[in-house]
């Protein structure tokens, strides 16, 4: 593209009607690609709703508030009807459980990760040597770029074995009086792995994006706090952090739309439950992606095609839920850049 | 410089068309992850004879094995479980055995897996139904006097698959027809939805079964038998389950063999039946049928033909039934008579 405008402004210098031409079709092909990544989304959504359609008439507001999941008897013989549709016998999606757990895991990553991400991140712009800060920079967009396949195989041979064998037995004996430590010790597999699994996955993302925006922050207005006397603590939490809290909200909530979204690392030690709440931080648990994947197979047995429609329709509501918290990061990260240029500009 | 890219060009046409001409057909087996490791056997063995053919092996899941051979993607799908009625009257296909598998039913209580636990339908149901919790509960002890007084104190934890599975459907299968508070209840399928039981873990496939069970001290599972080399070396203990002459078997060459002899004369021209609890005072009550879903109709003549070889291949006695396949995987050949019949359904592929 920038080739042909090139070429383009220096054949036709003289003729600025020629020039104003390129231009045009230049904005136009632009604008089309622009346009394309909006009616992408839109018709992706578009058509999932239209094949979830039947499941979401079938399923109703139960969908919503129903803990009990079954794709029906495939073997059976009847079918059962609502709202003119029809699923097999027995087939009822309630998806409460899978909601919840969606909720809960993203919500404690967040909880473990906000914290330890906004330390790393203060950490390398204020503490780290500046001999070592590359070395220790590199490492944290290395873990980035880990795929999450491989943390979840070693979630699954590391993490789930100490977890059930060491951890969680101890934390239910020793540390059983807090709530929602008690309790069954379990398997390993649960809550609390998948929340250690994704904190590993989203913290980098965190650190590298806080990193920069606090970067983007001109130093003076440490160096001016540390001046006024205040210690470093005080310069960092009082004067650095509230100046991005845009930017680190922003983070926050991407990091908080990758954990919602991340399906097979969690699916490897979340424990798959069924028509379960967790009961403690080490039960079973199961998230909206997760109940895709490994329930699609059956679903594909399924003669009346409801099991598959409303797995879409699982589809929908984690689109939905994601694409609403991407809109809004991006929207408070917009406005902190703006904030950021006129800052610099005044 | 041109004139060898155009040398090599020409090597490169002349190699990719002889190579074409020496793979002409190409086929895909897709599914039950039980099966996979026979399959790689038989392909192996089958493809050194018959270099004209090149057959590719996926193991995906019994339900992906059945709708993928229904879209066409597949030639042959692999599934542990039949097809039900209402699928088979959307889309009528083959249900071809192809061998004899089984389950065991294994667990993992400290001091009491180098011995078999004698285990029932009804208390396999209530376990994963929770309401039997611990490993000391009456109902277990009463099956085994013997160790009665060695069984723990210990929380239960039921393993049952989160995938879609053939080892759920027989699983389940076995509940069903041994347990009517089962039957009326969660009932049998390649999923189900499981009783809300809180300790309750759901594994990805057989591997992930093994090794969860290997790693919870306390549970149980149900694990296809071409993974007992894997549980043996994992220290986990397997059970004797109890049949429907009310005798607890282990699962054994003979057990096997006897509860499929029980049930070979019902089974009918389409193939389509469960064995699962058969009669017989030395019926093994966890055994099924390995499938072959084959689309009866091909759309390309050249791969129907060499469908057809193959699969008649692996039903014949001097072919895929010989003991150096199946004893590896500790499945049995079929019965004489259901092979002829398998055969018959062979020979409906156009």
């Amino acid at each position: 593209m920038e080739f042909a405008v090139g070429d383009a402004v220096r054949a036709a210098s003289p003729a600025t009607l020629q020039r104003t031409g390129s231009q045009a079709v230049l904005r136009v092909l632009t604008g089309l690609a622009a346009l394309a990544s909006f009616m992408i989304i839109f018709l992706m959504l578009f058509f999932l709703v239209a094949y979830a359609y039947p499941a979401i008439r079938f399923n109703g507001l139960s969908f919503f508030i129903s803990p009990i999941w079954n794709i029906g008897n495939q073997y059976g013989s009847g079918t059962v009807t609502r709202a003119g549709f029809t699923g097999e016998a027995g087939a009822a999606f309630g998806a409460l459980v899978f909601i919840f757990g969606s909720a809960i895991t993203a919500l404690l990553t967040m909880f473990v990760a906000v914290p330890l991400s906004l330390m790393v991140a203060l950490s390398l712009v204020y503490r780290v040597p500046r001999a070592i800060r590359p070395l220790a920079n590199a490492l944290v967009e290395l873990m980035a770029g880990v795929p999450s396949v491989v943390y979840g195989l070693w979630g699954m041979v590391v993490l789930v074995p100490w977890i059930g064998q060491a951890l969680a037995p101890w934390v239910t004996t020793h540390l059983g009086f807090i709530p929602f430590l008690g309790g069954s010790a379990g398997s390993g597999n649960g809550l609390a792995a998948s929340v250690f699994i994704l904190s590993l996955m989203v913290i980098p993302i965190m650190v590298a994006t806080t990193r920069d925006v606090i970067l983007a922050q001109s130093n003076s207005l440490f160096e001016a706090s540390m001046a006024l006397g205040s210690t470093s603590w005080q310069a960092m939490t009082r004067a650095v952090l509230p100046s991005v809290r845009n930017g680190i909200i922003a983070s926050v909530l991407l990091a908080f739309g990758r954990a919602l979204g991340e399906t097979m690392a969690v699916l490897m030690v979340c424990g798959a439950a069924i028509n379960a709440f967790p009961q403690n931080v080490f039960s079973p648990v199961n998230t909206i992606a997760a109940v895709i994947v490994s329930q699609l197979e059956s679903a594909l047995t399924d003669s009346s095609g409801m099991a598959q429609r409303s797995l879409a329709e699982l589809a929908c509501i984690l689109f939905i839920i994601t694409l609403l918290v991407n809109i809004i990061a991006r929207g408070i990260m917009r406005g902190a850049d703006r904030r950021a240029g006129q800052g610099q500009s005044g | 410089m041109r004139k060898t890219l155009a040398l090599a060009l020409a090597a490169l046409l002349l190699v990719s068309a002889g190579g074409r001409a020496l793979a002409a057909t190409d086929l895909l087996e897709t599914g039950s992850t039980l099966l996979y490791p026979l399959m790689n056997l038989w392909v192996a063995a089958y493809q050194q004879a018959h270099n004209d053919v090149q057959i590719t092996t996926q193991g995906t899941g019994s339900g992906t094995g059945i709708s993928q051979a229904i879209s066409g993607v597949a030639q042959i799908g692999a599934s542990d479980a039949y097809m039900a009625d209402m699928q088979m009257k959307n889309t009528p296909m083959l249900n071809i055995p192809l061998a004899i598998s089984a389950q065991q039913v294994n667990y993992n209580v400290q001091g009491l897996n180098a011995v078999h636990l004698n285990l029932s339908g009804p208390v396999l149901a209530a376990i994963y139904s929770g309401e039997i919790q611990y490993w000391d509960d009456s109902k277990i002890k009463a099956l085994n006097g013997k160790y009665a007084s060695k069984l723990p104190h210990q929380q239960i934890v039921p393993i049952h698959r989160a995938d879609g599975s053939g080892d759920t459907f027989i699983f389940t299968q076995y509940l069903t027809k041994s347990t009517p508070s089962w039957a009326s209840g969660p009932g049998y399928g390649t999923t189900i939805s499981w009783p809300s039981v809180g300790t309750a873990v759901g594994a990805t496939g057989n591997p992930g079964m093994v090794q969860t069970c290997q790693n919870t001290p306390g549970s149980i599972a149900y694990v296809g038998v071409s993974f007992l080399n894997q549980t043996n070396k994992a220290g986990l203990g397997y059970a004797a389950l109890q049949n429907q002459a009310g005798k607890f078997v282990l699962p054994t060459n003979e057990t096997v063999a006897a509860a499929a002899h029980a049930l070979d004369a019902k089974t009918p021209a389409d193939e389509r039946i469960s064995l699962i609890f058969a009669p017989g005072d030395n019926s093994y009550p966890i055994i099924n049928y390995e499938y072959a879903i084959v689309n009866p109709k091909q759309p390309d003549a050249g791969k129907a033909a060499e469908l057809k070889k193959f699969l008649g291949w692996a039903l014949e006695t001097s072919g895929g039934q010989q003991p150096r396949f199946l004893d590896a995987v500790h499945f049995l050949p079929l019965p004489e008579s259901i092979a002829a019949r398998s055969k018959a359904q062979v020979a409906k592929i156009q």
